[in-house]
């Protein structure tokens, strides 16, 4: 899994390619929390190169919508695979994370 | 798929000769129960009930792909044993480790969805198990014996809603995960995990040593 980083002006973007799973799921939680701790409070997950997500990976991602939350911020996340939205779907998330059909979308929302 | 044990001689030498060449098939057992479903059928109906478990199914089962290891299901308890070969042939989720931490992340996934209302809470034992064997007395299902998949049920009397109870041999295994990948020791669910507790359980001659993880 790669992760990349690209701050606009309405908010930095975490751009996700290849399988979020146990092996490599920290990165993702470093990151994030990295950015939380440091108030940076709106975030976009880009997830259109994320072939592959697990329940590990699913858990950082409610973390890190429950930390913006209470911080009264914002975490979106764009540009889901079919079967990446269908994991979103059986796990509830899909009521719960603001998803936008893509980055440009999401981008104009913030 | 499993051996299928049936003769109709009850003293059968080929049965005998059958059982004496099935080979070990150790794995990964473990079993998973949803809380309150039982109070859930008298107080809410089908409607509620069957919602909240197919929810709660799917969410256990379905980002793990898992479904093709359940062996039996009974109500809102299930049983899954994954061979060796099969977990380590896994892209992901192929060592105990990640297993379980993807098993801790299912149930953190429940405990914390913001809707308390889609989902059951569960708890769940699990253990390495060496003294299994792949047979089925029915024609046709597929299914596990051994004294080790006994011993996955009686920790299951040391689990409660939203803890994991591991077996010291999967510790072990999950532990012994961590130091090949390069790992500190608290990583992940492994951050929590209890001291070392000893149990007689019933039946098993020896006392058995198990750890557990409660859920965030």
């Amino acid at each position: 899994m790669e992760i990349v980083e690209d701050k606009t002006s309405q908010c930095v973007i975490i751009g996700i390619t290849g399988r979020l799973d146990t092996t490599n799921y920290t990165l993702l939680e470093n990151k994030l929390m990295e950015l939380i701790d440091n108030q940076q409070d709106k975030i976009l997950v880009e997830c259109s190169k994320m072939d592959y997500i697990s329940s590990s990976g699913l858990r950082i991602l409610l973390m890190a919508l429950k930390k913006l939350t209470a911080m009264k911020g914002k975490f979106a996340l764009c540009s889901l695979q079919e079967n990446i939205h269908e994991i979103f779907e059986i796990s509830g998330f899909t009521s719960i994370f603001e998803i936008h059909p893509s980055r440009e979308v999401a981008l104009k929302s913030f | 798929m499993a051996q299928y044990i049936h003769f109709n001689d009850p003293n059968s030498e080929e049965m005998v000769a059958t059982l004496d060449r099935i080979p070990r098939c150790p794995g990964v057992c473990f079993f998973m129960d949803i809380n309150r479903s039982t109070d859930i059928k008298y107080l809410g109906g089908l409607k509620d009930w069957g919602r909240k478990l197919n929810n709660t199914f799917n969410n256990l089962l379905y980002a793990n792909h898992f479904q093709k290891h359940v062996v039996k299901g009974i109500g809102d308890e299930m049983m899954l044993f994954i061979p060796e070969e099969v977990l380590q042939k896994k892209y992901s989720n192929n060592t105990c480790f990640a297993l379980l931490e993807d098993i801790y992340a299912s149930l953190f996934l429940i405990k914390n969805h913001p809707d308390p209302g889609l989902y059951l809470n569960c708890k769940v034992a699990i253990h390495y198990c060496t003294e299994v064997h792949n047979i089925t007395f029915f024609e046709g299902a597929d299914d596990y014996y051994g004294s080790d998949i006994d011993l996955t049920a009686r920790l299951m009397s040391k689990s409660i809603e939203n803890r994991i109870v591991l077996s010291e041999k999967f510790y072990i295994k999950a532990a012994n995960d961590l130091i090949t990948l390069g790992l500190p020791m608290e990583t992940g669910c492994l951050a929590r995990v209890s001291e070392r507790f000893m149990e007689n359980f019933k039946g098993v001659p020896v006392s058995t040593a198990f750890r557990v993880i409660d859920v965030q």
